[in-house]
């Protein structure tokens, strides 16, 4: 009877693990099954298979990118494209999803690293498996990668950022606290930029206070901004160099009835700081042209793959773009796009 | 041993007050520094900041109180933020707020009873079962997404959320309430003796005729319930739903709850406890920018949140392994006593 009472349980638990693990995978890898590397779907001739990993799946800015990913898979034809990250931008996940592909043998594997190191071996891996791997909107480590698709240089997006509150504020002789309000203490983006804001702000009249790093979450960054404005009092502007940021002290600044005194300013896609550039809270929204970006990685992938890119090239076809230059191994999307109230209406993504 | 150190240890043995002791401390350094930090508008934006964990603590806590554990809540904060605002944005359904949040509601406490189903009928250990829905749940919500933000949440509960009623947001009148509700189930019904015998020792409870799994359901249907409450009066406060809300909100909760001194063992702790470590772990990122230790301080906030944990659980070992009394010790798994002695909290 116990022995019974036993196996029964035994096996009712064995049912439920591996329903709840099905379930998991099904939900949790959301996408990675619906497109295996191997369905070639119905043409006789071989398709590329090319994989665009982001930092994190499901936010606006990434999604941007996917669609011009997939403008240009469907421009070029003979591209697979599977688009797929960590919903959480756990990098631990991003590793995960390169191993996987890795034994799926896909042709391309096109990553934006969210912590370089953590994902670095999976990438070397890769690459000894014969597949191609580049870099996209964050550099990765060393020898991981053979180019990087660089959205804007780390130079021009800082230095953006910098002038744009300087022009906002009221001109170069300006005087007050600034603070920077980043991602992780570990985003590579974030911190090129800020290596860049640093000494540019020297040369402005304006003092750089402190840096948050509030991470991917959005109560954590408003709560971040909220305290600054408490703690300095002679604060005029905050960088919200994030997606998450950004809106979250544009946010704080709103709700704390500060609009107009302290300018936010930063990194995002358009449509997410519309509401906040039209009553004032933000003068201007830096960015690079998302879509543009997962345009032109796909065209590189697809460029690499089949030999009409290799390491010494100074310049690329890059479709509807044109010709795109190739600093060393970087190809270079371009300069960066300041949104303002005049012209933030003419985008949607 | 003297009896003064009896008196002291005793006193130390009491979770709370170590809290409280270790609360007033840092308040008092950091308000040295800056008395800033004790300014009204600062206390209550870390009352408000509270809030949401102390609502979705309140159901852990039981949940740890019978044995389990629950480490899926900010997974599930996440969905279900994704789902109010598909119901109710003005971009979306535009359904009324009288049906979208009951909806809500109901949808956290189905997912609540369906974890404590797996956990109960499907024998499931719990942390394997939430930590499944930690990820599967936070991969419907990108789904649900579609890729997009939600805004446009009713005006109405967006200020409720943001300034609220008689100066506070919706948030703090709901935790005040969750808490005197809870407080009065712990301490006041059977239910709440029950779901302590039950942690206490299993065996014992069942011999007592207790059902294990209606207790176990309850609570993880209660913790679903709570996470939805937590949702619906929090989120709107926010700039915008992304599916990255809730990021790291399992590990917060499940902290306070540790660090508040109920056991992970089940069968003892007290609310009080939990909401000092709330008030506690909530401080920790203003007091860091309060004392000005500039960007490489932000830094330290996971390790301190990290220190408590240990902090809480070494003080846990030390104190007990005293030989006073017999409040702390690891409870022995005999089918004897402790069905009253061991449960109810003040």
């Amino acid at each position: 009877m116990s022995i019974m009472e036993q196996y029964g349980m035994r096996s009712n638990r064995g049912w439920s693990l591996t329903c709840l693990l099905a379930f998991s995978c099904l939900w949790g890898c959301s996408g990675g099954t619906e497109s295996g590397p191997s369905t070639t779907s119905g043409g006789t001739e071989e398709k590329l298979t090319i994989c665009l990993l982001p930092k994190i799946k499901g936010i606006a800015y990434f999604s941007s990118c996917a669609e011009g990913a997939r403008e240009a898979a469907d421009e070029l034809g003979n591209v697979e494209l599977i688009y797929d990250g960590p919903t959480d931008g756990d990098p631990k996940k991003q590793a995960e999803m390169i191993e996987q592909w890795t034994v799926e043998g896909v042709d391309v594997i096109c990553v934006a690293p969210n912590a370089p190191d953590v994902v670095a071996g999976a990438m070397r891996d890769a690459q000894d498996a014969g597949i191609k791997v580049l870099t996209w909107d964050a550099e990765g480590v060393e020898g991981t990668r053979s180019f990087f698709v660089n959205q804007a240089t780390s130079q021009a997006i800082g230095e953006g950022m910098v002038q744009a509150m300087v022009k906002d504020l009221g001109g170069p002789d300006v005087e007050g606290d600034v603070v920077i309000i980043s991602s992780d203490a570990t985003s590579a983006n974030q911190n090129a930029w800020i290596d860049v804001m640093k000494p540019a702000l020297e040369k402005t009249k304006l003092n750089l206070v402190t840096i948050k790093y509030p991470g991917e979450n959005a109560s954590n960054a408003l709560a971040d901004a909220q305290d600054v404005i408490k703690k300095y009092p002679n604060l005029k502007g905050i960088f919200g160099i994030s997606s998450v940021s950004f809106p979250g002290a544009a946010e704080a600044v709103e709700q704390m009835g500060k609009s107009g005194e302290i300018l936010v300013t930063g990194l995002s896609t358009p449509n997410e700081m519309k509401r906040f550039v039209r009553n004032g809270t933000v003068k201007s929204v830096v960015l690079w042209n998302t879509i543009d970006l997962g345009y032109l990685t796909v065209l590189a992938a697809e460029s690499l793959a089949q030999g009409k890119l290799k390491p010494g090239d100074t310049a690329i076809q890059a479709g509807r773009l044109g010709e795109k230059p190739i600093a060393g191994d970087n190809i270079l999307l371009g300069d960066i796009l300041v949104f303002t109230a005049d012209n933030i209406d003419q985008y949607d993504f | 041993m003297s009896s003064l150190t009896d008196i002291a240890i005793r006193v130390l043995r009491q979770r709370e007050v170590g809290l409280l002791l270790l609360i007033i401390v840092v308040t008092a350094i950091v308000s040295t520094v800056d008395p800033g930090f004790l300014a009204v508008g600062n206390l209550k934006d870390i009352l408000v900041r509270s809030a949401p964990t102390a609502i979705v603590a309140c159901g852990v806590m039981l949940v740890v109180v019978t044995g389990e554990i629950d480490i899926s809540v900010g997974s599930l904060m996440a969905l279900l933020a994704a789902l109010m605002g598909l119901l109710i944005s003005r971009h979306e359904w535009q359904l009324s707020m009288w049906v979208g949040i009951p909806a809500v509601l109901l949808c956290g406490t189905l997912i609540g009873l369906l974890t404590g189903t797996l956990v109960t009928l499907g024998k499931v250990p719990s942390i394997i079962v939430t930590l499944g829905l930690l990820t599967a749940l936070r991969g419907a919500t990108t789904l649900l997404m579609r890729g997009e933000n939600i805004d446009g949440l009713p005006e109405g509960l967006q200020s409720l959320a943001k300034s609220g009623i008689g100066g506070l947001p919706l948030s703090v009148w709901t935790a005040m309430g969750v808490l005197m509700f809870t407080g009065v189930i712990i301490t006041h019904t059977a239910l709440g003796r029950r779901l302590f015998a039950l942690g206490s020792s299993a065996y014992a409870a069942k011999m007592t005729g207790l059902s294990e799994t209606r207790l176990k359901l309850f609570a993880f249907a209660y913790t679903g319930f709570l996470t939805a409450l937590a949702t619906v009066v929090d989120v709107p406060r926010l700039p915008k739903i992304e599916s990255g809300i809730g990021n790291g909100f399992e590990l917060l909760v499940v902290t306070c709850v540790v660090v508040g001194g109920v056991a992970i063992s089940g069968g003892r702790g007290r609310l009080v406890g939990v909401m000092l470590a709330v008030v506690l772990l909530t401080m920790v990122r203003p007091v860091l920018t309060f004392l000005d230790v500039g960007e490489a301080g932000e830094k330290w906030t996971k390790a301190i949140q990290g220190l408590f944990i240990l902090l809480a659980v070494i003080t846990d070992t030390v104190v007990s392994r005293r030989p006073t009394g017999s409040a702390r010790g690891p409870v022995p798994v005999k089918p004897s006593s402790h069905l009253e002695s061991e449960g109810a909290p003040a």
